[in-house]
């Protein structure tokens, strides 16, 4: 019969079709958790590490000695902030995570000597408690935020974007606003909070000056101040954080992880972390101050590779959030059903902005932050955090370097031709670095002739 | 610099920034009733994140940050004030005689600032708290995602007054613009006419002869697709 092949679409495939009919349902753009599932980014994949050999000594493997060591704010403020790693819990708000998982981000980032951060929402006494370096977001939506909480912090972090939804504020569906998050907010319970992307009380860098010397007096010049943007014009907003005053810059790709936004978003907006890291590193360079203001970089860091990779093109700290939870059990083979009835299957859970996480970390409802034991929770993370830390040694060490900073672009090779040019790194092989031996094989005079030389 | 007995003044053009406070949270500290600040000249975050109670007197005008992220203070402000007065005030009480810039009282989160003259662009964004009363007019955005609160406005409103407002309350005497996104005009009920009166008379100001009450409608607290006119302007 005629046309009776079953001939699949790439311009209407499965999950476009899904897509529109879901949209013809709600009348609104979709919304959902987690991060971009675009399949066609560039990734830290793409790079390896070129490790020593007779051109350069390895470290003893296992043994040697490799410093992870590094201090924020150093020369600059009362009280650097210290990190054992170069590993920092990004900022996940309580109410887009429960006090439980808050609670075992603490206790594994206490035990590892890093900090964790409270993210929107206000700092939760869990938190403050569980965390011994926690750093204090304030954002345009300026909820909870108070002197009390700003002076008790560790580092304070001024939000202008998040690398799954720049240009947008924070999304929290009613149905997570219960009653302790509606109060800590000053909300009412039950609404759709949809956060304003603008801060109230400055508009542009210079501003942003102003504000960074209030922040500075009200905690009397004591504790770093990051400024946190979702990756775009990363090359020149790095420049303008770094005039307005800040010690430290969080770059967020596009990959990084989010408890909820507009699907669309995630899928087409800001840069890959990867080329964020390359451009943020060279507008510091650029104006000197690369050695003074820490890099810290998130999107999509899921293991020692990733961050060793991020630290060789430039960074000083890794921002990890998803992993994190990942770690506490997220997206985990357990209470199958309860994923069923989300319309999902665990490793392919999205569904942090229902409130109906399965495993009991994106929900603020008791019977499921039940299924979450913090102090097992946190001997997961912990031993997570330890795994990372062991795999960034593992390339420095490889690459001769006592120091995981000490890593280096040249310590590298792209596998493709995009990430290449993206980054500057040489492709594999010899590439446009030097010439092969066979690099005049085919306008030579004769083949014999070459054959011969 | 100069101490008497429960006063400190300062020479504003004598002391940096830094010092400044420095001097005013110690004062606080030391239970120091009042420092009067002399030629602030506009400085900016002059009076920023004290926590202890104290009384600012600022002899002339001041600039952005002044009095704000800060908690049991009051303050008198002779001359007119920069961007984001009394933001995030946790309570107390600040007067302003003269103007006020933009983002007045932005986030404030209990307290009373109090502005006799006009106030610029997103003047009480943000509200969390507290009363934020205003003379003269306000700009554009003013009352911007009100969560909390009580705006006085004596005078006219730019566009967008109380766009996207979770909850609180605006009273306006002037004209509005145009009302923002989520926001409506009620009745005003008259013992709400005498508190508002009340008030205005006990900063000296004359009440205007009546006032609009305006609140949040509702519509936008949860999405419903049946309301898109509503909700097309705000996803
Ligand atoms: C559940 C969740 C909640 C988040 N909440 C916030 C937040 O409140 N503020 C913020 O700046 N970023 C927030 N983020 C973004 C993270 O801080 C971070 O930028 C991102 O997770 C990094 O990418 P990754 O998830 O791939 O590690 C959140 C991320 C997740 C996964
Ligand atoms: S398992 Fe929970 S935390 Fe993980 S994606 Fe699903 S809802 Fe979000």
């Amino acid at each position: 019969m005629e046309n009776s092949t079953i001939r699949k679409s790439k311009v209407w495939s499965p999950e476009k079709i899904d897509e529109i009919q879901e949209k013809a349902e709600l009348g609104r753009y979709r919304i959902r958790g987690q991060a971009t599932k675009r399949q066609d980014l560039p990734s830290f994949d793409d790079l390896v590490f070129t490790p020593a050999g007779l051109s350069r000594v390895a470290l003893e493997g296992y043994r040697e000695k490799c410093d992870t060591r590094v201090v924020i704010g150093e020369g600059r403020v009362k009280r650097p902030l210290v990190l054992e790693t170069p590993i920092m819990v990004a900022g996940m708000s309580f109410g887009a995570i429960n006090s439980n998982a808050k609670k075992a981000l603490g206790i594994a980032a206490t035990r590892c000597g890093i900090s964790t951060c409270t993210g929107d929402g206000g700092m939760h006494p869990v938190e403050r408690e569980a965390s011994e370096k926690l750093v204090y977001q304030l954002l345009p939506s300026r909820y909870g935020l108070n002197p009390y909480d700003l002076k008790r912090a560790d580092a304070v972090e001024i939000v202008v974007s998040q690398g799954a939804k720049p240009g947008t504020g924070g999304t929290l569906l009613g149905q997570k606003v219960s009653e302790e998050v509606a109060n800590m907010r000053d909300l009412p319970l039950g609404v759709d909070q949809r956060s304003p992307c603008r801060h109230p009380d400055w508009m542009g860098p210079d501003d942003l000056g102003v504000k960074i010397d209030q922040i500075r007096i009200a905690t009397n010049y004591e504790v770093p101040i990051f400024i946190k943007i979702g990756a775009g014009r990363v090359y020149d907003d790095t420049k303008l954080a770094a005039k307005a005053g800040a010690d430290a810059i969080v770059i967020d790709g596009m990959e990084g992880g989010t408890a909820a936004s507009p699907e669309i978003q995630l899928d087409h907006t800001g840069i890959p972390t990867i080329a964020a890291v390359v451009e943020a590193a060279e507008a510091l360079h650029e104006i000197g101050m690369k050695d003074e203001i820490k890099l810290i970089i998130g999107g999509g860091i899921s293991n020692g590779a990733d961050a060793a990779k991020a630290i060789a093109l430039g960074a000083d700290v890794v921002y990890i959030g998803t992993a994190m939870l990942v770690a506490l059990n997220c997206n985990k083979s357990i209470y199958v059903e309860d994923y069923k009835a989300l319309g999902t299957e665990p490793s392919a859970c999205h569904h942090c902005h229902t409130g109906k996480c399965p495993v009991g970390i994106a929900t603020q409802d008791p019977a499921l932050m039940a299924r979450l034991d913090p102090d097992e929770a946190a001997d997961r993370v912990e031993n997570y955090m330890n795994s990372l830390t062991m795999e960034m040694q593992i390339f420095a060490r490889s690459c001769g370097k006592s120091r995981v900073v000490d890593l280096d672009p040249t310590d590298l090779r792209s596998l493709t031709w995009n990430t290449s040019m993206i980054t500057g790194v040489p492709i594999v092989g010899m590439g446009t670095t030097r010439n092969p031996y066979w690099a005049d094989y085919h306008h030579a005079t004769g083949q014999h002739e070459f054959v011969a030389k | 610099m100069e101490s008497v007995k429960d006063q400190l003044v300062i020479n504003s053009n004598e002391t940096s920034q830094e010092k400044l406070n420095e001097l005013i949270v110690d004062a606080a500290k030391k239970g120091i009733k009042e420092v009067v600040i002399k030629h602030p000249q506009a400085r900016h975050n002059l009076g920023v994140g004290i926590t202890d109670p104290i009384h600012l007197v600022y002899e002339g005008d001041v600039g952005y940050y002044a009095c704000s992220m800060s908690d049991h203070i009051s303050a008198e402000v002779h001359g007119n004030a920069g961007w984001a007065i009394g933001e995030n005030l946790m309570s107390g009480e600040i007067v302003v005689e003269g103007n006020a810039a933009s983002s007045t009282a932005a986030s404030m989160r209990g307290g009373t600032v109090v502005v006799k003259g006009s106030s610029g662009a997103r003047t009480g964004i943000g509200l969390k708290g507290g009363t934020l009363i205003i003379g003269g007019n306000v700009g554009y955005m003013t009352g911007f995602m009100m969560q909390k609160g009580k705006m006085i406005i004596c005078g006219n409103a730019g566009k967008a007054l109380g766009d996207s407002m979770y909850a609180g309350t605006i009273y306006i005497a002037g004209d509005i613009a145009e009302l923002g996104n989520g926001a409506e005009i009620v009745d005003l009920p008259k013992a709400e006419y005498e508190e508002i009166k009340h008030t205005l008379e006990s900063y000296g100001m004359k009440a205007p002869a009546s006032f609009k009450k305006i609140v949040c409608n509702g519509l936008l607290h949860n999405f419903n697709k049946k309301e898109f006119g509503v909700w097309k302007t705000v996803l």
